[in-house]
């Protein structure tokens, strides 16, 4: 063990050397205490290591985590002072803008070691390529790996390597505030197909319970694909782009519109903070009990409803079927990423495995807090797998309706484009939805051409 | 005798020695990002690969100048300007008139103060304001229209922001509303430079209020007018703040102008083609130039 401390730490020495980060006096003292046996590297294990208070590369460990992860899940700091000295940041993204961290890594640094915020299909392949990040698989423990739900670790991995480590889960499906669907006359229970969602949808207005029947989030990857996931999930190219024209995403787009008709009018319209991204205008109808029924990732509903006047009232199901449909939707991690010019990346393995196995914030996650409820759900089996042996009082039901759901989900593939091929297609598939297009084939080729265009041009 | 001073193009060394700080700064903070800016856009640069960016010539700005999208949003960010700059001149000018006839000193100050108020509040705390104003289902504004008015439903009531005609008006209005203060300000500074005998002549000779603001104050305060247009007319078109918050990426909203279009190819789509966002943001340039020459030329003065 003293042994191979030693090596690891003038390897470490080494590579700072090599990077100009210390001079050849300080490399040659450095050393000369690693060689001075245990008590030797004791003392360097206090600077080093063992101890995010000052890594072994000079600083200490330095994670930096997407706003809202610190907003929605508020024991991150609980699992923080396990950490001596950690550097807790706030990353400096905005609506999946990543410019700082490209900026350093053209300089060969990081301000941090670890990212925690990456969803893979939005940025995962973007940040290989600008060489910001590097692949976990040699800090990442085994036991760990093997943990993950394969489907999840798919996710992650691209070319073989595990790029993101992923911690929390969502999976897009169906909501209904259940004081207005009793109010109109309905079953309490989640409706299976997208016929029987639609005929509600209607009831629900016409019987005046609520001014909406129902309502999605407009962003492609949050409505166009699940739905299309919902009749296939065979619907992505050969070289990993979402087949717009392919029949499950016609039919999709067709579902759009026909949700629209008793939908909240300003659907289509750009949230109202994170660049448009959140606080989207089916969420705002959802929280303000203006809407019966809801399609979006669990966390939105479970959020949404803390503003109700009575939350128990919310109900979540599956994302419903078509006729004949395949039944999966969509699911994506947001999880951490290693940065290639990082220090500390044993540490911040153990740190991110620290943070995704902590119990406390699964708790708070899905049972809730005083400051919310995100509902986002693990991604290792071996605590559903504890959960349901042992099933503890605070775990809501809705988790094995996720959990369950998981198993027919289909991540969005990771693509340079994977995310901007539905910005872009966006307003070109909308004018079906404004009746601007009468034909969705036509609109859909057109969103195709668009993303085309686009690639063409790098 | 006076000996023979050594002079750099014209100026002796002594004047080159306090000269240099600020050329030194121009040339650093102002000449360098553009050239640089002007260099990039003659190459296939993006930021996302490693590999050295190629000279291209003028392919980005021919790209750029075919792209329909291209004069789609100049033309957007066009119409944006026209509607905001009248409101940077007829509001803040008739408020300044108003308080330049209070004759209260202390009154005077704290109307001076109230309409600062807009200018110094935080632009995040503004587009929050502006955002839960023209909510479509929560602001106050649909909510008087809907609920007290009765004149709409929630089914029909404006939609304010996002992809609708009535967007960049909805943003204008913000606009006029943050900057109404800080506009005014400079006309004050105008009225106050303006000697006092001067309309009191007028009004002497017969003039009426009316004339005495459109032929004695009014020419008096075109330097203002112009330094404010010309100035205004510049932040107008490259808008990008506002409608990254209030229309996000979306291509065929009117909030998607050729800023953002810019900032779309060299900060979000494929490798980041910053190369070619740089042809778009020197067309743009060009094109403001050539009216910012227009409108020098339009408040030159007449004396």
């Amino acid at each position: 063990m003293r042994k191979e401390q030693e090596i690891v730490f003038q390897n470490e020495n080494r590579e700072q050397l090599l990077e100009g980060k210390i001079d050849r006096r300080e490399f040659m003292s450095k050393t000369l205490t690693a060689g001075l046996g245990l008590a030797g590297v004791g003392v360097a294990a206090n600077f080093g290591s063992n101890s995010a208070q000052a890594g072994s590369h000079g600083r200490p460990l330095t994670p930096t985590f997407y706003q809202w992860i610190e907003d929605l899940h508020p024991s991150i700091p609980k699992v923080n002072s396990k950490f001596p000295g950690v550097n807790y940041q706030i990353a400096p993204v905005e609506g999946f803008g990543i410019e700082r961290f490209v900026a350093e890594a053209k300089k060969r640094e990081s301000t941090w070691d670890v990212y925690v915020g990456q969803t893979p299909f939005v940025e995962m392949t973007a940040m290989i390529e600008a060489d910001v990040i590097e692949p976990w698989d040699n800090y990442i423990p085994k036991d760990v790996l093997d943990d993950m739900i394969p489907s999840i670790r798919d996710e992650c991995t691209i070319n073989g390597k595990l790029y993101g480590w992923p911690f929390l889960l969502d999976v897009v499906g169906s909501s209904y505030h259940s004081g207005i669907t009793s109010k109109a006359g309905l079953p309490d229970d989640s409706p299976s197909t997208w016929g029987e969602y639609l005929a509600r949808s209607q009831q629900v207005v016409d019987s005046g319970a609520a001014q909406f029947g129902a309502t999605f989030d407009a962003r492609g990857w949050r409505s166009l694909a699940p739905f299309t996931h919902s009749l296939s999930s065979d619907c992505y190219t050969s070289e990993g782009l979402f087949d717009f024209t392919g029949d499950a995403a016609i039919e999709a787009l067709m579902l759009m519109k026909n949700i629209m008709r008793d939908s909240n009018p300003d659907i289509l319209l750009a949230g109202t903070s994170d660049g448009g991204m959140n606080g989207t205008p089916d969420e705002v109808a959802f929280a303000a009990q203006r809407v019966g029924y809801y399609t979006k990732y669990q966390n939105a509903p479970l959020r949404m409803a803390q503003y109700w006047d009575n939350p128990d009232q919310l109900r979540l199901g599956p994302l419903p079927k078509f006729a004949g449909g395949e039944g999966s939707t969509v699911f994506w991690t947001t999880g951490a990423a290693l940065f290639k010019h990082g220090k500390n990346k044993e540490k911040a393995a153990e740190y991110v495995k620290a943070l995704t196995y902590d119990m406390q914030i699964w708790k708070d996650s899905l049972a809730g807090t005083s400051t919310g409820q995100p509902g986002q759900l693990p991604p290792y089996k071996s605590i559903y797998s504890n959960w349901a042996s042992n099933k503890p009082g605070w775990l809501p039901d809705f988790v094995g309706l996720v959990r369950g759901q998981l198993d027919q989900a289909k991540c969005i593939d990771n693509h340079l484009f994977g995310l901007q091929q539905f910005i872009i297609g966006q307003s070109v598939w909308e004018t079906y939805l404004k009746g601007e297009e009468k034909n969705p084939r036509v609109a859909m080729q057109n969103v195709v051409d668009a993303v085309h265009a686009e690639m063409k041009r790098g | 005798m006076a000996s023979a001073k050594k002079t750099i193009l014209g100026l002796d060394l002594n004047t080159w020695v306090f000269l240099l700080p600020a050329l030194l700064f121009f040339a650093g903070y102002q000449l360098f990002p553009i050239v640089r800016v002007v260099w990039i856009s003659f190459t296939d640069f993006k930021y996302l690969t490693n590999d050295p960016p190629n000279w291209v010539g003028f392919a980005n700005y021919i790209e750029a100048v075919n792209d329909p999208l291209m004069w789609k949003s100049l033309g957007r960010a066009a119409y944006f300007t026209v509607l905001f700059l009248p409101g940077t001149i007829i509001f803040p000018l008739l408020l300044a008139v108003l308080v330049d006839r209070v004759r209260n000193a202390k009154v005077a100050t704290v109307y001076r103060v109230i309409l600062l108020i807009p200018a110094v509040i935080p632009s995040t705390l503004v587009f929050v304001l502006w955002k839960w104003m023209y909510n479509y289902q929560i602001g106050p504004i649909n909510y008087f229209l809907v609920e007290i008015m009765e004149w709409f439903t929630y089914r029909n009531a404006p939609q304010w922001l996002g992809g609708t005609d009535l967007t960049l008006p909805s943003v204008a209005i913000m606009e006029i509303w943050w900057g109404l203060g800080y506009h005014s300000i400079f006309f004050l500074a105008g009225l106050a430079a303006i000697p006092k005998d001067l309309p009191e002549a007028a009004r002497v000779d017969g003039a009426n209020e009316w004339q005495v603001f459109w032929y004695v104050i009014r020419p008096r305060l075109q330097p203002i007018m112009m330094i404010l247009v010309v100035l205004r007319f510049g932040t107008a078109m490259a808008v990008i703040d506002e409608y990254l918050i209030f229309g996000g990426f979306n291509r065929a909203h009117p909030t998607y102008t050729w800023t953002v279009f810019m900032y779309d190819q060299a900060f979000k789509t494929g490798l980041w083609r910053q190369g070619f966002a740089a042809s778009i943001g020197m067309v743009g340039a060009v094109v403001m130039m050539i009216f910012v020459a227009y409108l020098v030329y339009i408040f030159r003065s007449k004396d």
